[in-house]
């Protein structure tokens, strides 16, 4: 090898030395940052300190202090390195073959090895003296790597108006192993595009016809010719021109004369890309029509086995449609089913409402044609309760009709009470679900505070079963499947209902449910609704035992309270009856409810044995939440 | 979080002290060559550049040269990188402008402490 006589020349032996060892250095101490694995740690640390040797020696042979080196002694350091650089290949081997598919490991790995393989080509070339990394023997040439290695082939255009230019392309490409038309011009290349497909085009810029640049142009313009990767070929390569075929769509721009290790890297990478682009297209198609299935059976249109072909994929989204389908077949099943359930409620609703149309209570508080609040023309009154009136009115800044609830005077008194009464207005209102009332306004007006909701034309699940007697399996069942749907929306934005009774639960004429009075029971003050105002709301007959006991009040509470619900609808009767609220709560605390299949031979034991559950004294033992509520009931048949 | 300009013309030393960077809690952006580093500082916020000296275009000393001469990059603490490592390579540096001078390899320790020093507190 040729000494070095100049102190320029030393230190770009010493840059070129030193680089490789940077990176080995630098990968190394990171990934030894995360590595945890002892076998890993072994190997990176391994490699590190070769990496610290190889430095050591290079440090040693080439300081920063001197102005040459002569052959011998660089063919002495090249020796002295090949010992720690077979430590590098040796640990990177190791680490390579645990990287267990972690392709960001595998891939520093690679650089780590790649840096330690580079370290002994660095040569002096012969005739100039320049230091350079010189691929040996060993590795591939340049020109043998840019026609070596199976890559991706294509069909390929080539377009360029000097034909000794186009015949060394076409041979080129030829020896990668594409298939290549040419073209002498642009107006050619646009009629030879138009009856033939190509994978890529490689496109010369100026030609006198039709340049480059308005060819690509055109393609990008026609949709059959865009998706055609463009890698535009000139010999220019001042920034605004390449900058010019980028911006009006080329995939790549490339350089004449060629370096063909770069040209066969680059038509690689364009025609990856491409085959990326167009599975990604198909991927994204296939994905649609999953959307769209879903959308279907939203709109209860779909039909099973309408996504066959995307079923057939091998992959993941293959899998997806398939499960898809298989559940989508399952919601019909259950929605035909609950159809079913509604229509016999809704039989059932009609039945009643005959009967109660003649007793509407006539004292009503506000008169009828009163205006409230300067904004609610009252129309009738259409339920009272514990908590206070409602009446119909009509909003007149709206123009719509609306509920107006009156709260009792004495449920509301002390500001701070009626600042926690707003704050939880306002989260309900957050809960917009076809199956809870809709809360619109919390107001005070002459000292009467007051609610005002969307109004239902309907009647209550009280109503119904005070007319009725016990309502049936199937419009019991509807009903608790709507009441678990408007509690999974509820539990969900954090509101707990606390007084799920039938008073609370309307029915329109369709056999709709919607849930009112959403988290207005903790206004009877204390978290159990016990107090002795509280008390003067209602019974405790849908109380959870740790509502009664003044525990926290959780979801699960209200999962109590739709098992009472339930079992009154099956049976027409409450799961306990007592004299007085005390004997109640007593009752409730420590008896275990009747089976309610004991009590009316119809229901189904899954039926009864899901109320049984919900009637759990212990929270952890009913079902775990409003969605798995509401999945056992629409697994009922 | 600082934001560091990272000029640096070889990809595998970009990637690697770019991602050990940023997992010092860095936000770094980089530049290939000495003249989108000029650009990228001009435009860019940036609290530090580290300027790899040999580097295609524009050499990291020019670049260090047109980055004092502009009147917003003027302020920016510049630290030169070098696998040279010539005697007089940090006078060098000095005398285009960097306020600080660090070699290849990196050691990591060590171009932290000077970075730490260089950036506003």
């Amino acid at each position: 090898m040729r000494g070095l006589e100049t102190a320029e020349a030393v230190a770009e032996l010493r840059h070129e030395l030193r680089t490789p060892l940077n990176l080995i250095i630098g990968y190394c101490e990171m990934l030894l940052e995360d590595a945890t694995d002892p076998g890993v740690r072994n190997g990176l640390e391994q490699a590190l300190t070769a990496g610290r040797d190889l430095l050591e020696r290079i440090n040693g042979a080439v300081p920063p202090s001197r102005s040459e080196i002569s052959g011998e002694e660089i063919a002495g350091l090249y020796d002295s390195l090949r010992e720690p650089q077979g430590r590098i290949l040796e640990a990177t081997s190791a680490l390579l073959s645990v990287a267990n598919g972690d392709q960001q490991f595998e891939r520093d790995v690679r650089r780590i090895r790649s840096s330690a393989e580079r370290l002994l080509t660095i040569e002096v070339s012969q005739d100039t003296g320049a230091v350079r990394a010189v691929l040996t023997a060993e590795h591939p040439t340049r020109e043998t790597a840019a026609e070596a290695g199976p890559s991706i082939t294509a069909h390929l255009l080539v377009v360029d108006d000097v034909e000794d230019n186009r015949a060394v392309l076409e041979r080129r490409l030829r020896r990668q192993g594409h298939t290549v038309e040419a073209a002498s011009g642009g107006l050619a290349a646009l009629e030879r595009l138009g009856k033939e497909k190509f994978d890529l085009v490689l496109l010369d810029v100026l030609m006198p016809d039709l340049d480059g640049l308005a060819v690509l142009e055109r393609m990008k313009a026609d949709p059959g010719l865009r998706d055609i990767p463009v890698i535009m070929i000139s010999a220019l390569d001042d920034v605004a021109s390449v900058v010019r075929c980028i911006e009006r769509g080329a995939e790549d721009h490339l350089t004449k004369p060629f370096d063909p290790v770069l040209l066969r890297a680059r038509i690689s990478a364009c025609l990856e890309k491409k085959q990326l682009r167009d599975a990604e297209l198909e991927y994204l198609e296939q994905v649609g029509k999953v959307i769209q299935a879903a959308t279907a059976v939203e709109a209860g249109s779909y039909d099973s086995g309408t996504l066959g072909e995307v079923g057939q994929r091998g992959d993941e989204l293959g899998r997806l449609a398939r499960v898809f389908d298989g559940m989508a077949a399952q919601v019909r099943a259950r929605e035909n089913r609950l159809r079913e359930q509604v229509e016999a409620l809704r039989l059932a609703i009609e039945e009643a409402k005959h009967k109660t149309r003649a007793d509407t209570p006539r004292d009503m508080a506000l008169p009828s044609g009163e205006l409230f609040a300067g904004r609610y023309e009252i129309l009738e009154e259409v339920g009272r309760g514990g908590m206070g009136m409602v009446y119909r009115a009509i909003d007149r800044d709206l123009g719509e009709q609306v509920a107006v609830k009156t709260l009792r005077p004495e449920l509301v008194r002390d500001p701070a009470q009626i600042e926690r009464f707003k704050s939880e207005i306002r989260l309900t209102r957050h809960i917009t679900d076809r199956h809870v009332v809709r809360t619109h306004d919390f107001g005070e007006r002459d000292g009467i505070c007051y609610l005002t909701m969307e109004y239902v034309e309907g009647i209550t699940v009280r109503e119904l079963i005070d007319t009725r007697g016990k309502l049936g399996i199937a419009p019991t069942l509807a009903i608790a499947t709507q009441l678990a749907q408007s509690l999974v929306a509820a539990h969900g934005k954090g509101v707990i209902h606390r007084d799920i009774k039938p008073q609370n639960l309307l029915l329109d004429k369709d056999g709709g449910l919607k849930v009112m009075d959403f988290g207005i029971a903790r206004l009877a003050g204390g978290s159990n609704g016990l107090t002795e105002v509280g008390m003067t709301i209602g019974t405790p007959d849908y109380m959870s035992p740790e509502q009664m006991l003044g525990e926290t009040v959780t979801e699960g509470s209200d999962l109590y309270s739709v098992g009472v619900v339930m079992f009154e609808c099956l049976t027409g009767r409450l799961p306990f009856v007592a004299n007085s609220a005390m004997a109640l709560i007593a009752k409730s605390l420590r008896e275990p409810p009747p089976d309610p299949a004991g009590l009316n031979p119809e229901i189904p034991a899954p039926v009864a044995a899901l109320v049984l559950r919900l009637l759990a004294k212990s929270p952890d033992e009913r079902p775990a939440g409003a969605p798995d509520l509401e999945r056992l009931l629409s697994e009922l048949a | 979080m600082p934001k560091i300009l990272l000029v640096e013309d070889n990809e595998m030393n970009r990637d690697m002290l770019s991602r050990r960077l940023q997992r010092k809690g860095f936000e770094v952006e980089m530049a290939v060559d000495g003249k989108q580093g000029v650009e990228m500082a001009l435009t860019g916020k940036y609290d530090l550049i580290l300027m790899d000296m040999s580097l295609p275009e524009i050499d990291g000393w020019e670049a260090t040269r047109r980055v004092r001469e502009a009147d917003q990059t003027r302020a920016i603490p510049i630290i030169a990188l070098t696998a040279h490592a010539m005697s007089g390579d940090r006078e060098k540096a000095m005398a285009a402008g960097c306020n600080d001078y660090d070699t290849k390899p990196v050691e990591l320790e060590r171009l932290l402490a000077k970075i730490a020093a260089l950036l506003p507190q």
